[in-house]
């Protein structure tokens, strides 16, 4: 039975448009949350829905890289990335993000709404108009939408971890745009997971200096003697 | 590798070791060994530029990529020959003045500096002349342009060279900018970076045009964009502005007959337009030089004067050439190279001059002046021919020059356009007065700083210079006369025949003419009456005073007066009377201001301008990360909807 179920493309198909439905739920949630914890849950949620879209692309095509593109998935985005990030939480003791730049979270959602159009009525030009309702075409506009979101992410969060979070999501976008349509190599997917575990590393570092408050800055930088200027 | 190539090739090397040596060892024998290099480089471009116009040979040269599409090459033709000629005669006058005029620099850091960047300076300028396609040829200008900026500012303490040096940068960036915009407009058209035939049609080739006229006449110091020369020349090393205003400004002489040549059908506003810039900077040039008291300035009012007339012999050329008088559109070409090429000289001589007298005296104002011949004999004689040439007077080269554009005019009247005869009439009597004036102008300059009675203390200790930069100076000043005297000759052994007048005939003859003089006035007996020493129309005075002399800027008031239009002079008064119906008078000042007419009406508003985009270009620059991403993603969503409903 399971093997029938597997078989059927239909239904596979239609599950991944669901799952479509929930990256978007996810990226609405990192638009607006502020509890950086369950940011990060989020996140992790949408790797993982990430993860399924392509083992069930698997399921349809068949080709092994997606399989592996999962396996991938599922190792950094699910599991490594969030732990790391979950760790430099626990030591700047921030837990939330309450300020929002030039977007409210209720008029980055109108706008998220608006990306998603845009997006839709920006590839549909460069295919031919039966393609429209098919999924790889779905597929590229949720991903060209979810690397805009992640960008409005970036500049409309005030805190270094919440953008941090945008990036990642960004790059989930590319993610999902390079499975449905572009047919990128495996190693480059491979190097891109690489820079993301470098970014969050180094996010580590420049994170305890930025997201600290002032006086605390400055008391670090003098007992490492990085810099000794005068006191304001 | 032949002969011709070892020539350029070794010339290359010898100032490449002469601009690393003194960064190496420091000492002033390296600085020597520098300056005899750059000397020895010149010897060897001379025997080449010679033999490359003499035989019409055009060495091959490989290219070097250093780039993938982007390679750079090396070629020489008669016309880069003609402007290597140019750099090798400047060049051996100024290497031996700079051997001891470096030493006069403040410390031995910038004596090495000052050697090392006019070695740099020189082989920039060569680079750029052998360039064979535009990228060498901008990464060498660049170069060039960078060098001379450093050594504008070598005395970088002053407040007045900081101006300066600020000046000349902004200009000549400016300048690079437009080439890059006239090169990158020419490479989208054919495609390639060499220099090659341009069959087009005059229409396509509008914007390359205005782009280069514009950023190579700001290099030359044309009318309007010349205000950096009077600002930069005073500031740099005098043997630095010997260089710029005579080779600099004729590399950019160059790259403009480098593309202007290359051009199969220009149109004729192309030539108007030349002829008119030319005119104007000839005669605004000598009009603003008669204003001013300090040398250096006035010499460099005086290049600007000179490139227009070089601007003009060019506009005059692709005139005639459209009209179909090819023979008068290569006596002006060749006029216009040939006074290029006086023009290096004399000014050379002049700057190198002039820096002696800076020196001895130890300030530039020529109203502080006077006497000089007494205390600088060689010099004033140096000088002299200088001005001799400069004047247009026969026997020196500048007379030939000038000669062949006259005659050039004076053939127009084949012209057929009514219209272009009258411009042709016009510039004509522009040419003709610009030429009278710079006659009087260097009567004043020489008059002034030479003769009579020295008018301060400076210049009555004054003492002549060492004997390197005598002979120095004496280089382009031999070459003054001899390119004069041998000029058909010379330009005969080229190619050219335009049936000047033989100037070796002309001296032998004016030197016969003041020997018979000389003779008849010997002859008159006036050595054998008793002879009675008095001052003549001494009027009681008993003793003459610097203060009766001519000043500078009394020797040009009558032709302030003319030219009132020109510097619109501003006077103001004060007057104190003795009583108070204002009857009798008591005292009073009076000041004469020339305001800064392009300064004014041009640089400023322009500089205004920018200055108020660029505040507000800047607000948008706060330093904030997520305003950046901001941005980004406007633009992303701009060029989102472009592409999909506009491209």
């Amino acid at each position: 039975m399971i093997t029938s179920f597997l078989a059927d493309q239909a239904l596979l198909e239609d599950i991944v448009r669901i799952l479509f439905v929930f990256v978007l739920i996810t990226a609405a949630f990192i638009l607006s949350t502020r509890n950086i914890a369950s940011l990060l849950t989020v996140y992790a949620v949408q790797s993982f829905l990430l993860t399924l879209i392509a083992a069930s692309l698997y399921l349809i095509e068949g080709s092994e890289k997606l399989l592996a593109m999962a396996a991938l998935t599922l190792v950094s985005k699910v599991l490594l990335i969030p732990l790391f990030i979950n760790v430099i939480g626990e030591k700047i003791k921030i837990s939330r993000d309450l300020e929002f730049n030039y977007l409210e979270p209720t008029a980055s959602l109108l706008v998220s709404m608006g990306l998603i159009m845009l997006s839709y009525v920006f590839l549909s030009g460069f295919f031919d108009e039966y393609v429209l309702g098919k999924l790889f075409f779905v597929g590229a506009v949720i991903g060209l939408s979810l690397t805009l979101m992640g960008m409005l992410v970036i500049f409309s969060r005030k805190k270094v971890m919440t953008k941090v979070i945008g990036y990642l999501t960004m790059e989930n976008g590319v993610l999902l745009f390079g499975i449905f349509v572009a047919d990128l190599p495996f190693v480059i997917e491979i190097l891109i997971v690489i820079d993301l575990m470098i970014l969050v590393l180094l996010t580590t570092i420049l994170a305890i200096g930025l997201d600290s408050t002032k006086n605390e800055y400055h008391k670090r930088l003098q007992t490492l003697k990085i810099w000794s200027g005068r006191e304001e | 590798m032949s002969l011709l190539e070892a020539l350029v090739y070794g010339a290359i090397i010898a100032l490449i070791f002469g601009t690393i040596l003194p960064l190496l060892y420091r000492s002033k024998n390296t600085r020597k060994a520098s300056f005899s290099l750059s000397f020895f480089s010149s010897i060897l471009l001379l025997a080449f530029a010679g033999t490359v116009l003499y035989t019409g040979k055009e060495p091959t040269f490989p290219a070097f990529g250093f780039l993938p599409g982007l390679n750079f090459t090396m070629a020489a033709d008669r016309l880069s020959a003609g402007f290597i000629l140019l750099i090798a005669a400047v060049v051996p006058g100024v290497s031996i003045y700079s051997i001891e005029y470096v030493e006069y620099a403040k410390s031995e850091a910038r004596k090495d500096i000052q050697t090392v960047l006019t070695n740099l300076f020189i082989l920039a300028m060569l680079m750029v002349v052998l360039a064979g396609n535009m990228v060498g040829f901008l990464i060498f200008w660049e170069i060039m342009s960078l060098s001379s900026l450093m050594l504008v500012l070598h005395d970088y303490s002053s407040e007045e060279n900081k101006k300066a040096g600020i000046f000349y940068f902004i200009m000549t960036s400016l300048s690079t900018a437009f080439l890059f915009m006239g090169f990158i407009s020419l490479f989208r058209l054919t495609g390639s970076a060499e220099f090659g035939h341009l069959d087009y049609a005059a229409s396509i080739l509008t914007l390359p045009f205005l782009c280069l006229f514009i950023g190579f006449g700001i290099k030359a110091g044309l009318v309007p964009f010349h205000k950096w020369l009077p600002y930069a020349h005073p500031a740099a090393p005098s043997s630095v502005s010997a260089l710029m205003s005579g080779v600099m400004l004729k590399v950019a002489i160059y790259g403009f007959l480098r593309f202007l040549l290359s051009v199969s059908a220009p149109e004729i506003w192309w030539g108007v337009l030349i002829l008119i810039g030319g005119s104007l900077s000839a005669i605004l040039g000598v009009i603003y030089a008669f204003r001013e008291s300090d040398i250096k300035k006035l010499l460099a009012y005086s290049s600007i004067e000179n490139v227009g007339i070089i601007f003009t012999g060019i506009g005059l050329y692709l005139i005639f050439k459209l009209e179909g008088l090819e023979g008068l559109a290569m006596l002006s070409l060749v006029g216009a190279s040939f006074h290029a090429f006086n023009h290096a000289l004399f000014k050379s001589l002049l700057f190198l001059c002039a820096g002696s007298i800076v020196h001895a005296t130890g300030t530039r104002s020529i109203e502080a002046l006077g006497g000089l011949i007494k205390r600088m004999p060689r010099t004033a004689a140096l000088f002299l021919i200088g001005s001799v040439s400069i004047a247009g007077l026969p026997p020196a080269n500048g007379f030939v020059s000038e000669l062949m554009l006259f005659q050039a005019y004076f053939y127009s009247s084949a012209l057929q356009d009514p219209l272009l005869k009258v411009l042709l009439i016009i510039t004509l009597s522009v040419f003709a007065l610009t030429s009278a004036l710079v006659a009087a102008l260097f009567v004043k300059l020489f008059g002034i700083t030479f003769l009579a009675l020295p008018r301060t203390k400076c210049a009555k200790e004054a003492i002549e210079v060492p004997q390197p930069m005598l002979s120095g100076e004496a280089i382009p000043a031999a070459l003054c006369i001899l390119s004069g005297l041998f000029s058909n000759r010379i330009l005969a052994l080229f190619g050219f025949d335009f049936g000047i007048p033989d100037m070796l005939v002309i001296g032998l003859l004016l030197v016969g003419v003041c020997g018979f003089v000389w003779l008849g006035v010997r002859n008159t007996g006036f050595s054998k009456t008793p002879r009675r020493s008095k001052e003549t129309w001494g009027c009681g005075i008993l003793a003459q005073h610097p203060t009766m002399e001519y000043s500078s800027i009394g020797f040009s008031e009558p032709l302030i007066a003319i030219f009132k239009k020109i510097y619109r002079p501003e006077i103001s008064s004060t007057r104190t009377y003795s009583d108070t119906k204002e009857c009798i008078f008591k005292d009073g000042t009076t000041k004469i201001h020339f305001p800064k007419f392009f300064e004014k009406y041009l640089y400023l508003p322009v500089a205004h301008t920018v200055n108020v985009i660029s505040f507000q270009v800047s607000r948008m620059q706060n330093g904030k990360l997520g305003t950046y991403v901001f941005y980004v993603f406007i633009a992303v969503l701009t060029l989102m909807t472009f592409t999909r409903y506009f491209a």
